[in-house]
């Protein structure tokens, strides 16, 4: 794939002319005031027919599951499809769900986490891992984005040593689980009405040999208290929250798997890549609006008698905008042809992808601040927005540090 | 039902528009192509009448070039995406004139025999406002412009239509088929949805080159001609006056308008 098809670009166009004409005007009380991204994100989801794409997709997939369970009752031996290739390209392929990505970017990187948590992270959490029957009660609904949800991972004493630090506890209790924890840096967590719950299974035995169970949390459920939004450096268009959990009396049947005995860590490396490819595609969005203001800028900004563009200081960031726009475009792209061959990246390709994708987008939002000069630093010409969101994409989805580990990691194996 | 809608393809309103310096058109470089905003207004309408009435179907027109830089197929493709069932390109790279452009589609009505016509008001690009009502004229058949509001009765046999007109509403009701031209408020155009894309690509765009119609007895000699296109005069600068007299004085004495 050398440019975008001609469906590509009808998608961008018309997905543009949405954030311009919903989100856009709505700005100011999405990223600074207490307004949850969950009624435009659904909006988005109608207008477009994602969200009965969804269904679709999911009826597929639930009928071919319960086809192969049935098959292996009756005692056939049917050969598990690898998920992606199930999924894969379907009409429209991995451009149908990148090109949303990058197109809400370009105004509101938080509202692509909040939707990215809730229907990435979350409901595919429960599609990878869940029993047939959970993912009819609680994957579907996060799919369309009729409900919320959340991935609750991460705890103040762990982050990116997620496992190893980690207190939170199941219990056995009769045929039921008593949990206990505390979560934090939760985005959606104000909001969810269903979150996925990774904690260990305490047996009395050594904490560092415990057991990684995976829980399916509803709101309200007694013993669970969720913050109000967290403060933050940017990204306000997707709420973040604490998660608080005391004897929290939960049955089997929210046990993802229905078993203790599954692969713990399994579906991590898949959800690990995707989530840090989809960070290519938002650092995308967000360079291509910073590059475009800034040219934009340049062009009618006079000083010193004369449009500032015509300074080769100035022409240099733009330049260096180019050049991390073509970059990050070429690697969108990849993914795209990836996904409709059926291949999913490595991960530390993927690894590699994320950690340049975070770093350009830091540094071509914080050059077009500069380039602004004090415009860049008011609120009013949005760079400053931008950059403040770009600095979350080498925070998030793994640190730049535990990106440049995994790397490192696979050059030296073998 | 049948419903024929129009489109054509104009520069996006929020482009901002420069003139050749020889005053023989607008530079078109770098210029964003849409569907001119009432066409898609037209759409939409013959869309929702669509899903109104079972077994309606709704088909484009257009007239124009099938390549760059004249290409109209995107636009075609946007409003098959937007959910009409087909759509036909008249190819032509000239620019015609509305009595031409009506009786064009006033040959395509005698083949395709639609119930109902929906066209745009006027484009923006040239802001003729006439193809819609000559070509009424030419097939004898009723209008409704400036349509602000379209109901067809339970049989489909007629439409009533609300115009908004100076100082008021007006009804009009009309036996089909007949011709509507939709004003602003009419409706609000949907979003071509990802699976309307997708299914896009599989609907017939059939190209007529204008020659065929020229044989079956279209004249395109137009009666009108582009003499010269200028910008609007730049803006001068304002001018504070010390009191009202004074100001009164200078709108009498310098501009002139009192």
């Amino acid at each position: 794939m050398i440019e975008w098809s001609e469906q590509h670009l009808m998608i961008r166009d018309a997905m543009r002319r949405f954030v311009e004409a919903e989100i856009k005007p709505r700005l100011e009380e999405l990223e600074h005031g207490d307004t949850p991204p969950y009624d435009v994100l659904r909006k988005m989801m109608r207008t477009f027919g994602l969200d009965e794409m969804a269904r679709l997709r999911f009826a597929k997939r639930i009928a071919r599951e319960k086809a192969v369970e049935a098959a292996r009752a009756r005692g056939e031996d049917v050969p598990v499809e690898p998920a992606h290739e199930a999924d894969g390209a379907t009409d429209g392929g991995a451009g149908m769900q990148l090109i949303p990505i990058i197109e809400l970017c370009r105004y509101c990187p938080g509202m692509v986490t909040a939707m990215g948590v809730s229907v990435g992270l979350t409901a595919n959490a429960i599609l990878s891992k869940g029993t047939i029957a959970q993912k009819e009660r609680w994957a579907l609904d996060l799919f369309t984005l009729e409900k919320i949800g959340a991935w609750a991972i991460t705890e103040p004493g762990s982050g990116s040593d997620a496992f190893g630090g980690m207190k939170a506890t199941a219990r056995r209790d009769g045929d039921g689980y008593v949990l206990n924890g505390q979560k934090t840096f939760i985005t959606n967590g104000p909001y969810a009405d269903t979150i996925v719950f990774i904690c260990k299974l305490d047996e009395g035995n050594d904490p560092k040999e415990r057991k990684v169970l995976t829980f399916v949390l509803e709101r309200g459920t007694p013993g669970l208290t969720q913050s109000k939004p967290m403060r933050k450096m940017g990204l306000h268009s997707s709420p973040t929250g604490e998660l608080f959990l005391d004897d929290v009396r939960v049955g089997r049947d929210h046990l993802l798997g229905e078993t203790e005995d599954g692969p713990a860590r399994s579906g991590a490396k898949a959800t690990f890549t995707m989530e840090r490819t989809g960070v290519a595609a938002m650092a995308l969005g967000i360079v291509e609006q910073c590059r475009e203001r800034s040219i934009d800028y340049a062009r009618t900004r006079v000083q010193f008698g004369r449009p500032i563009g015509e300074f080769q200081l100035i022409q240099l960031k733009l330049a260096k905008m180019e050049v991390a726009r073509m970059n990050l475009q070429n690697l969108v792209f990849r993914l795209i042809e990836m996904a409709a061959a059926g291949k999913s990246m490595e991960l530390a390709e993927a690894s590699a992808c994320k950690l340049y994708a975070a770093q350009a987008a830091m540094e071509v939002a914080l050059e077009a601040v500069q380039l602004f000069g004090g415009n860049g630093y008011m609120a009013e010409f949005q760079v400053e927005q931008l950059a403040r969101d770009a600095k979350v994409l080498q925070i998030y989805a793994g640190t730049d540090e535990i990106q440049v580990s995994q790397i490192a990691r696979s050059l030296l194996a073998g | 039902m049948k419903i024929l809608a129009t489109v054509k393809r104009v520069p996006d309103p929020e482009t901002s528009i420069k003139v050749k310096p020889d005053g023989s058109g607008i530079v078109t470089d770098n210029v964003k192509w849409v569907i001119n905003p009432f066409d898609e207004i037209a759409i939409e309408e013959a869309l929702r009448i669509k899903e109104k009435v079972a077994g309606s179907e709704v088909v484009l027109v257009s007239i124009g070039g099938n390549a760059a830089p004249n290409d109209v197929k995107e636009q075609l493709r946007t409003g098959l995406a937007m959910g009409a069932d087909g759509a036909i390109l008249v190819v032509t790279d000239a620019a015609l004139e509305p009595l031409v452009v009506a009786r064009a589609l006033a040959k395509l009505v005698e083949t395709e025999k639609p119930d109902l016509v929906v066209m745009g008001k006027q484009a923006i690009d040239d802001d003729s406002n006439a193809a819609g009502q000559m070509l009424a004229e030419l097939l004898g058949w009723p209008q409704a412009t400036f349509a602000s509001k379209v109901e067809l009765s339970g049989d489909q046999k007629s439409a009533t239509v609300i115009r908004e007109v100076d100082g008021g509403l007006e009804t009009l009701r009309f036996p089909l088929p007949g011709i509507v031209t939709a004003d602003l408020r009419l409706n609000e155009p949907r979003y071509a949805s990802l699976p309307g894309i997708m299914k896009a690509r599989k609907k017939e765009l059939k190209e007529i080159p204008i020659g065929d119609l020229e044989k079956a007895g279209l004249d395109v000699s137009g009666r009108t001609q582009l003499v010269k296109m200028e910008p609007p005069p730049k803006r001068q600068a304002g001018k504070l006056v010390e009191s009202v007299d004074q100001l009164v004085e200078l709108l009498h004495t310098e501009a002139k308008v009192i």
